[in-house]
C-alpha cells in the first residue's frame, strides 16, 4: 500500500469535517419512485388484493395427515379446471382439516368460474362441496332487507325446438351421414325424393345421434358433444369430455350420460359423466372400467331414476340429486342382468343357480323396492329380458339343459305385467333362437328359430285368456332380424349383411307376405317414427361398393333409390309421444275416410304436378337437343367437300353412299344339321 | 336380343372396334392376340400375329385396308387388314395406351404411358412418308408431363386429336404443331375411354368419376351428363337413335363382393337427350371394358373382363321405344 503521505493536498478539504453528502436545501428529486423502485413497489401487498380472487369450498373431506396430499391432489385436480390456483390454505384443528378450505386464484374472473360451476359437484356419498367468494360472505351478511330484481340473463332464443313436427305435408326427418363421415345432412322424407334441410361438411368427427324425442341432433368431437336443433340446426349445447365415444340421453331428455375411457382416474371419475341438458352442467361423474355393455346406466321411463349393475350389486340412483336412492346400493349376488320396464318404475333382473337355489328372475318395484313378483327357473344357462314396449309384457328367454337330456332348449317364460299377480306363461321352443321381438303397442311377438340355411320365422299372440297362440310360421326365411313397425301390426324380416338383404315384408293381423324384395348386402334397415315407410341401406362401414339407401312403403312396395358417395349412416328423427288422448285419437280414425279424401286429391294434384314438371321438362331437354344437333349437321353439311377431298373423292357420309363401289359377297352360314341313318329302302 | 358371343381371348378384353362399314370387328386383349370377325355371324377372320404383350388399343382405316395396334410390349405396329401381314413396327419406350388413324388414313397417331422414368409422349407419323415410318421418326411428339393421357381419338378433319387424362380433363391437341388448341375439365377422376359419333361432332367421355359426358369436337362444349353408381368403363354414341350405351364395372379387388349372380355385369341404355338410363343388358361375367355401336346402328357389342366379346342385335321394339315426353 503507497503512502498517502505524498498525496498532494485536495483543495477545499478540511481535516476535522466529513464531507457533506446530504442534498442541498432546495433540491427536487425528478426521479420517481416508480422509476428507481418499480419492481419492489409491484409488491407491495395491496389492501384489497386478492380477496376477489379466493373462494371457499366447504363440506371438503376432513382428513389426517397421512391423506391430505391426496386430498390436496384431489382438491388441485377439479378447482385447476378454472384457473392457476395461487394460493391454497386448509385450516387444520386436532391433526384433521377442518372441512372448508380457501383456495385463491390468479384472477376475479376464474373465481366466479370456480364457483358457477363447482358450486354442488358430488365428490362422493357424504361430501357435495360448496364453493363460494370469499367476499360474498360479507355481501350475504349484509344483504339489504329490501328486496331488488335480480338483473335478466339475455334469453337465448334457438326458435322452436319442435319446428319439424309443423311440417305441413307431415314429413318425418332422418339424417344422412355420407361421404366417409365427411358430410352430414337431415333430409325431410317425401315419397318422390329427399328434400334436403340442411347439409354441412364435418359436422361430426364420427357419427349422430338424435335424442329419444327428437329434440336435439347430439354430433361428436374429440372434446366432447354439441347439441343443435330448432329450424336452424342452432348449436344449442356443448357438452366438454375429452375423447368421448359414447352417449346416452334419458327418456325425457332432460340428462345427457357421456363416456370416454380417456378421463378416468382414481381420484376423480371421469369415465361416465352425467348433465343436465338444459344449463349444460355436470352433474356427476362415475368410474367405468370398460364399456362393453353401453348403455352401462339404465333409465326409467320416467327419468326419474337410473341404476347400474356391478359385481353383486345393484345400484340405483334418483334424480335429480344424483344419489343413491336411500343412500345405498343393493346388494344382489351374482346378478347378471337387469332392465327397466318401458312402461313403469320396476325392474327386472335374474341370479343365476347358486348350489341350491335355483335361478330366478325377479320383478321390483322402485322406489319401494317391494318385489312383486319372482320366479324360479331350473337348469338354466343363460336368459335375456325382453320388455314389451309399453311395459305391458317381459319376456324372459331362458335357455336350459333339461335334466337328462344333453341338448339345450329355450323356453319363453312370458310375465303379463297388466294382469294382477302378474301371471307367467310358459311357451317351449325346439329350436334355437336367432332372434325375437314384441309387437310395439301390440300384445304379439315374432321369432326367428331354427338354423342357416332352414331358418324359419313363427308369431305368436298373447291373448287375454291366459293362452299364447301361435298363429303361423313360414319356413325357409331367409332372415336374421326382425323389424316391428313402431306402430305395431306390420313387420320386415330381414338377412342382413350375410345373408346378402333378402328382406320380407309381413302383415301380422293374418298374417300374410305382403311382398318379398331384396336390397344387396343390405347392412341395415329403418322403420320412420310413424311406421308409414322402410328405408333399407348399405353403408360404406360395412360394404364399400353400392352405398345407397332404398325407401319402402311399409307394405315393401319400393320407392326410391338414393345413391350417396360413401353412404355410412341413415337415422330418422324420433317424434315426442302424441299430446292426443285414447278419445281424441278415436275421434280421428272415426273420420279417417274424410281426412282419407281429402289427402288422396292433395297427393294426386301433386303427382300430377310432378309428372307435368317432368312432362315440361322433358320437352325442353329434347327440343334443345335437336336444335343442338341440327346444327351440328349444318357445320357437318358445310365440311362435305373437306371430306371427300381427305378421302380422295370416295364419299363415305352414308353407309350407302357408295353402291356402285360394293362387291356382292355370297357367304355361306351354318345353320342347322341333321343325320338320317340311312335304314332299309322302303 | 340374341347375342352372338366371340371366344377368342383368354384374358380380359381391353378394345373392340368395328370397321367404317360394320362388317367388320376387331379385338384386342390383354393376351396379346389381335382378331378379326365378321360381325354378321360372329365367325373369325384371322388374327395379326406379333405382339408379345397385352395389346391396349386398335383402329382400323377409313378403307379397312390397314389395322393399328398399340400394345404394352412397347410397341405400335401397322398391319394389311386383309393378309394380317405386319406392315411396320414402331418400337417406344413404354407402353402403348391409345392409338389411332386419322380420317384421310394417312396420319397415324399413338401415345405412350408415364412409365419407368419415361414420360407420357403423343406421337403423329405420316404414313406418306415413308422415312418417318423406316427411322421410327414421328414428324410431332408431344410431352404430356402433368397428367398421362389415358385415352384419345381423332377430331372430325384430322385437324387435332382429342385426348382424355387420368385427372380428368380433356385436351386437343394440333396435329399440326402438336400444341393444345382447347382444354376443358368436367371429370373428377380419370377418363377411361372416348369415343366419336359417326359423325365425328361429338365425343362421349366414360370415366372413373361414375359418369359418361357429351362433349362437342369442335368447342368441347359439355352438352350432356350421364350418371351411374360405378366407375365407367366405356361409353359409345347411337348412329341412328338418340341413345348412348354405357359399360363399367368396379376396382378388380370388389368384383367379388358384388352380387355373383350369374351374368350380372350390365351395359346400360340412356336416352341421350334425356339424360335417363331406360334399358340394361345382362350377360358379362364380369366388368364391362369396352363398348361400340355398329355404324348401322341395328347391333352393338361389349367386350368384358371375362375375355368374351358379344354382339347383340336390337329387337324391333328398342326401335320404337320412346320415353314418356
Amino acid at each position: 500500500m503507497r503512502d498517502t503521505e505524498n498525496m498532494p493536498a485536495e483543495a477545499e478539504f478540511d481535516e476535522d469535517e466529513e464531507p457533506s453528502f446530504s442534498d442541498p436545501e432546495d433540491f427536487v428529486d425528478d426521479v420517481t419512485e416508480e422509476e428507481l423502485l418499480g419492481d419492489l413497489l409491484k409488491e407491495k401487498p395491496q389492501e384489497a388484493d386478492g380477496i376477489d380472487s379466493v373462494v371457499v369450498v366447504d363440506n371438503v373431506p376432513q382428513v389426517g395427515a397421512e391423506r391430505l396430499e391426496k386430498l390436496k391432489n384431489v382438491i388441485h385436480k377439479i378447482f385447476s379446471k378454472f384457473g392457476k390456483i395461487t394460493n391454497e390454505f386448509y385450516p387444520e384443528a386436532e391433526g384433521k382439516t377442518k372441512g372448508y378450505i380457501f383456495l385463491e386464484y390468479s384472477c376475479p374472473a376464474h373465481a366466479l368460474e370456480a364457483v358457477k360451476n363447482a358450486d354442488g359437484y358430488k365428490l362422493d356419498k357424504q361430501h357435495t362441496f360448496r364453493v363460494n367468494i370469499f367476499t360474498d360472505f360479507d355481501k350475504y351478511m349484509n344483504i339489504s332487507d329490501e328486496w331488488e330484481t335480480p338483473e335478466k340473463q339475455p334469453f337465448k332464443d334457438f326458435g322452436n325446438l319442435r319446428h319439424w313436427l309443423e311440417d305441413a305435408d307431415c314429413r318425418d326427418q332422418y339424417s344422412v351421414i355420407f361421404e366417409s363421415g365427411e358430410r352430414t345432412g337431415i333430409f325431410a322424407n317425401d315419397a318422390k325424393e329427399p328434400i334436403v334441410v340442411e347439409e354441412r361438411a364435418r359436422w361430426t368427427e364420427t357419427y349422430v345421434r338424435w335424442s329419444p324425442r327428437g329434440t336435439y341432433l347430439a354430433t361428436f368431437h374429440q372434446r366432447g358433444i354439441a347439441l343443435w336443433g330448432g329450424e336452424k340446426f342452432k348449436q344449442i349445447q356443448r357438452f366438454s369430455h375429452q375423447g368421448v365415444q359414447l352417449i346416452d340421453f334419458s327418456p325425457c331428455e332432460r340428462y345427457l350420460v357421456t363416456f370416454s375411457p380417456l378421463m378416468d382416474t382414481k381420484d376423480d371419475p371421469q369415465a361416465i359423466i352425467i348433465w343436465d341438458v338444459l344449463t349444460g352442467q355436470k352433474k356427476r361423474g362415475f368410474h367405468c372400467e370398460s364399456s362393453a355393455h353401453w348403455p352401462i346406466f339404465k333409465w326409467s321411463h320416467d327419468g326419474k331414476f337410473f341404476a347400474r349393475m356391478t359385481q353383486d350389486t345393484l345400484s340405483i340412483y334418483e334424480t335429480p340429486s344424483m344419489g343413491l336412492l336411500d343412500k345405498k346400493s343393493l346388494k344382489i349376488t351374482g346378478i347378471k342382468d337387469f332392465s327397466w320396464s318401458p312402461g313403469d318404475n320396476i325392474i327386472a333382473f335374474w341370479v343365476p343357480e347358486d348350489k341350491d337355489i335355483p335361478a330366478r328372475v325377479t320383478l321390483m318395484q322402485l322406489p319401494s323396492r317391494q318385489e312383486i313378483r319372482v320366479r324360479n327357473l331350473f337348469n338354466v344357462v343363460d336368459c335375456k329380458l325382453h320388455w314389451q314396449k309399453n311395459g305391458d309384457y317381459l319376456c324372459v328367454k331362458v335357455d336350459r339343459t333339461p335334466k337328462g337330456t344333453q341338448g339345450m332348449v329355450t323356453n319363453f317364460e312370458i310375465f303379463r305385467m297388466r294382469e294382477k299377480q302378474v301371471p307367467v306363461d310358459v311357451v317351449e321352443m325346439k329350436e334355437g333362437i336367432i332372434a325375437f321381438a314384441w309387437e310395439p303397442n301390440g300384445s304379439k311377438f315374432a321369432v326367428l328359430h331354427g338354423e342357416s340355411p332352414r331358418i324359419n320365422s313363427s308369431f305368436y299372440h298373447v291373448k287375454n285368456n291366459g293362452k299364447i297362440e301361435l298363429i303361423k310360421t313360414f319356413d325357409k326365411q331367409q332372415a336374421n332380424s326382425i323389424f316391428w313397425s313402431p306402430q305395431g301390426q306390420f313387420l320386415v324380416l330381414a338377412g342382413l349383411r350375410s345373408m346378402n338383404g333378402a328382406l320380407a315384408f309381413v302383415d301380422t293381423s293374418d298374417c300374410t307376405m305382403m311382398n318379398i324384395a331384396e336390397h344387396y348386402m343390405a347392412s341395415d334397415v329403418e322403420w320412420d317414427p310413424t311406421g308409414r315407410y322402410v328405408v333399407t341401406s348399405v353403408s360404406w362401414w360395412s360394404h364399400k361398393v353400392d352405398n345407397a339407401f332404398w325407401l319402402w312403403t311399409f307394405q315393401g312396395r319400393l320407392l326410391q333409390k338414393n345413391n350417396k358417395d360413401r353412404f355410412c349412416q341413415l337415422l330418422w328423427r324420433p317424434r315426442p309421444p302424441t299430446l292426443l288422448d285414447v278419445e281424441q285419437i278415436k275421434l280421428i280414425k272415426k273420420d279417417l275416410k274424410k281426412y282419407s279424401k281429402i289427402f288422396e286429391q292433395k297427393d294426386r294434384l301433386s303427382q300430377s304436378k310432378a309428372s307435368k314438371e317432368l312432362v315440361d321438362r322433358r320437352r325442353t331437354m329434347i327440343e334443345e337437343y335437336h336444335a343442338y344437333r341440327e346444327n351440328a349437321q349444318k357445320i357437318y353439311q358445310e365440311q362435305r367437300v373437306l371430306r371427300l377431298d381427305l378421302r380422295g373423292g370416295v364419299d363415305t357420309d352414308e353407309l350407302d353412299s357408295n353402291v356402285e363401289d360394293w362387291e356382292e359377297e355370297t357367304i355361306e352360314f351354318f345353320v342347322n344339321e341333321e343325320i338320317i341313318p340311312l335304314g332299309e329302302q322302303v | 336380343m340374341r347375342p352372338i358371343l366371340l371366344q377368342g381371348h383368354e384374358r380380359s378384353i381391353t378394345q373392340i372396334k368395328y370397321n367404317r362399314e360394320g362388317d367388320l370387328i376387331f379385338s384386342v386383349a390383354k393376351d396379346t392376340v389381335v382378331n378379326a370377325w365378321y360381325s354378321a355371324n360372329g365367325e373369325r377372320l384371322g388374327t395379326y400375329n406379333g405382339h408379345t404383350g397385352a395389346v391396349w388399343c386398335v383402329d382400323v382405316d377409313w378403307d379397312t385396308k390397314h389395322v393399328l395396334t398399340g400394345s404394352a410390349d412397347n410397341s405400335c405396329r401397322l398391319w394389311d387388314c386383309q393378309t394380317g401381314k405386319q406392315l411396320a413396327l414402331l418400337k417406344t419406350s413404354s407402353a402403348v395406351r391409345t392409338c389411332g388413324f386419322d380420317f384421310s388414313g394417312n396420319i397415324i397417331m399413338y401415345s405412350t404411358d408415364k412409365q419407368m422414368g419415361y414420360q407420357c409422349f403423343l406421337h403423329y407419323f405420316d404414313l406418306r412418308d415413308p422415312s418417318q415410318i423406316e427411322d421410327n421418326e414421328p414428324y410431332v411428339k408431344v410431352p404430356c408431363s402433368e397428367s398421362k393421357i389415358t385415352s384419345a381419338v381423332w377430331g372430325p378433319l384430322g385437324e387435332y386429336v382429342i385426348a382424355g387424362h387420368e385427372n380428368g380433363e380433356i385436351n386437343q391437341f394440333s396435329a399440326k404443331s402438336g400444341e393444345i388448341i382447347k382444354t376443358v375439365k368436367e371429370h373428377t377422376k380419370q377418363i377411361n375411354d372416348i369415343q366419336t359419333s359417326i359423325d365425328l361432332t361429338m365425343v362421349i367421355t366414360a370415366s372413373k368419376d361414375n359418369t359418361a359426358k357429351l362433349f362437342d369436337s369442335y368447342t368441347l362444349d359439355h352438352i350432356k351428363t350421364f350418371k351411374t353408381e360405378r366407375p365407367v368403363n366405356s361409353a359409345a354414341v347411337s348412329p341412328i337413335m338418340d341413345h348412348v350405351v354405357m359399360g363399367g364395372g368396379q376396382e378388380a379387388m370388389e368384383v367379388t363382393t358384388t352380387s355373383t349372380r350369374i351374368g350380372k355385369f350390365e351395359a346400360r341404355f340412356f336416352h341421350a337427350a334425356f339424360e335417363e338410363e331406360f334399358g340394361r343388358v345382362k350377360g358379362h361375367f364380369g366388368p364391362i371394358n369396352c363398348v361400340a355401336f355398329h355404324p348401322d346402328g341395328k347391333s352393338y357389342s361389349s367386350g368384358g373382363e371375362d375375355g368374351y366379346v358379344r354382339i347383340h342385335y336390337f329387337d324391333p321394339q328398342y326401335f320404337e321405344f320412346e320415353i314418356e315426353s
